[in-house]
């Protein structure tokens, strides 16, 4: 049976970041999720596996963190997940990560499709679909907004800066999807019982036999404060407020 | 060898980024070696002050598919740098070329430079929440967005060159892009709504305060992507417009990090929103807690006379 690959990662929520006043990041405080665009590759997954009358199964390279993000991918509608646990996720880039799931990917038999979101919503580095499609050696398709498959075939069309592009490609490839793809819908309650009886393939950072530390040295990590005025206008009733804001704008030269 | 020292190859689909790129290297005093898909484009960039172009010919129309041959190349030249124009086509050919060096790759960088032989490059991360710093050493990939780098002057000579494609990916067909929207990023004045509006019949009230102001109207994600109200190149942040307009004024918008990537270069961010306590006003210079329905006709009317 074909096997149709979505690639997803466990990732801090940005909204719970916490920034110190030293600069320094909290993300004590943070909650996992999925990424958010790595949803709609799920949904992109389920939806070619139905049409390759195959199976969809979920590709994630995490720490130990990543647990609950099994069940997560699962109720969405995935029909299994394999999980790279390794604590080397924690310090991944662009090259480690895309070995991992490349290593993992080589592992199981009759992969047809694979297909990631364009970049996480922590990194948003967009590396990862086309370093996987170098490392395996198969084709490459971005920036997909609609693709079809026609027995063997899988037409996209890309959205680029400056044109829509419609391409072919015999399978398998590696796609990158963007959130416009699918609506992504939100697990029911059935779905969500049924994913604690499927299957998870948990694999070591050893059994890859790849080298998973990364290439780039981060020197440093700091939060981002946007120097801004935050002047509210709260003297008065609301229409002095809005008095005061013309007169500030007008101030400016903005206006 | 294309040049005589180890130096940065560049490419970009957009001729404007591929001259900032070439002012990046001069401003480091590097070499450039400009890569361009055919003639026409690498007549374009002779004047743009890089050392050489290379002009690829070969069966592809599409840059992303001599990925391969291009690692190759860059490998055989001893290239230093391989810089690409942060667009849909150069990030997609930079990852792959990446990928087949198995190389360090910086995406999307705010600021680059370097230290001795590294390359340090700073990022932004969590939809620009934490910024990063990286360092790379030996031949490394970035991607540039535009805007980073002034452009330089001066003659190249131009290098026709066959190089090998893959053509497994086959390109059917060209449409350009019906733009519903307006194009945000180059718009002087935005006005911008969020959820915190009912209906897609309210979005009059915001039409009418940016007809006072002169203003384009733009949105967060989710009034686009969930709700459908305005195209999608209507939306602000990481995933869609990255805007630098002079005066950007939001509406029941809360401010979440990934629209604020989208207008951290705005001269003047105004917020109008109940919640007191929305991010929006940290990112904010001018603010008004209220309800949008109350506040923005008060505004519009104000701005009329």
């Amino acid at each position: 049976m074909s096997q149709v690959i979505a690639c997803y990662k466990w990732v801090a929520d940005e909204a719970d970041i916490r920034i110190n006043a030293d600069l320094s990041i909290d993300l004590s405080k943070a909650k996992g999720k999925i990424s958010d665009y790595d949803k709609n590759a799920i949904e992109a997954a389920i939806q070619a596996a139905a049409v390759l009358g195959g199976k969809a199964v979920g590709v994630t390279f995490g720490t130990s963190d990543a647990k609950p993000s099994l069940k997560d991918a699962l109720s969405r509608g995935l029909d299994e997940v394999c999980y790279i646990k390794a604590q080397e996720a924690s310090q991944a880039d662009g090259a480690a990560t895309a070995r991992a799931l490349a290593a993992a990917i080589k592992k199981l038999e009759n992969v047809s499709l694979i297909i990631c979101a364009e970049g996480a919503s922590d990194t948003y580095s967009r590396q990862t679909a086309p370093r996987i499609g170098a490392f395996l050696d198969l084709p490459v398709v971005t920036s997909v907004s609609k693709m079809e498959l026609t027995g063997n075939t899988l037409t996209a069309v890309r959205k680029l800066d400056d044109c829509l592009q419609t391409v072919k490609v015999d399978l398998p490839a590696v796609v990158a999807v963007l959130p416009e793809i699918n609506p992504a819908p939100i697990p029911g309650l059935k779905a969500v019982l049924a994913a604690g009886k499927k299957p998870v393939h948990e694999l070591k950072a050893a059994d890859l036999g790849v080298d998973l530390s990364p290439l780039s040295t981060i020197s440093e990590i700091k939060g981002y404060i946007m120097d801004r005025k935050n002047i509210i206008f709260n003297e008065g009733d609301l229409a002095e407020q809005v008095k005061a804001l013309v007169a500030a704008l007008r101030k400016e030269g903005v206006l | 060898m294309f040049c005589k020292v180890a130096g940065i190859f560049v490419y970009s689909d957009q001729a404007d980024i591929a001259r900032e790129i070439i002012g990046f290297a001069r401003l480091n005093g590097r070499q450039s070696v400009v890569l361009t898909l055919g003639e026409k484009d690498a007549q374009a960039l002779q004047n743009a002050g890089a050392d050489k172009i290379i002009a690829i010919k070969g069966e592809s129309e599409m840059i992303e598919n001599y990925a391969q041959a291009i690692a190759v190349m860059l490998k055989d030249e001893s290239a230093e740098l391989f810089a690409v124009g942060a667009t849909p086509r150069g990030r997609d050919l930079a990852a792959r070329v990446a990928g087949y060096l198995d190389c360090a790759m910086v995406s999307d960088i705010a600021a680059a430079g370097f230290e001795g032989d590294q390359i340090v490059c700073t990022r932004m991360m969590y939809g620009g929440a934490v910024q990063q710093t990286e360092k790379l050493s030996g031949l490394s990939v970035i991607t540039i967005p535009p805007g980073k780098f002034a452009t330089a002057q001066g003659e190249a000579s131009i290098l026709s060159l066959e190089l090998p494609a893959d053509n497994r990916v086959s390109l059917m067909e060209t449409a350009p892009i019906v733009k519903e929207g307006v194009d945000l990023s180059k718009a002087e004045k935005v006005v911008c709504v969020g959820m915190a509006l009912d209906k897609a019949e309210d979005l009059q009230i915001a039409r009418d305060l940016a007809d006072v102001m002169g203003a384009e109207l733009g949105c967060t994600r989710s009034i686009a992507e969930e709700r459908h109200w305005l195209p999608v190149e209507s939306y602000i942040g990481i995933s869609g417009a990255v805007i630098k307009p002079k005066l950007y004024l939001s509406m029941g918008v809360s401010g979440q990090i990934q629209h604020v990537y989208g207008i951290r270069d705005a001269g003047l961010i105004v917020a109008i929103d109940t919640n007191e306590k929305a991010p929006i006003f940290k990112a904010a210079d001018y603010g008004i807690v209220g309800d949008l329905y109350q506040v923005v006709p008060m505004l519009t009317e104000a701005l009329k006379k």
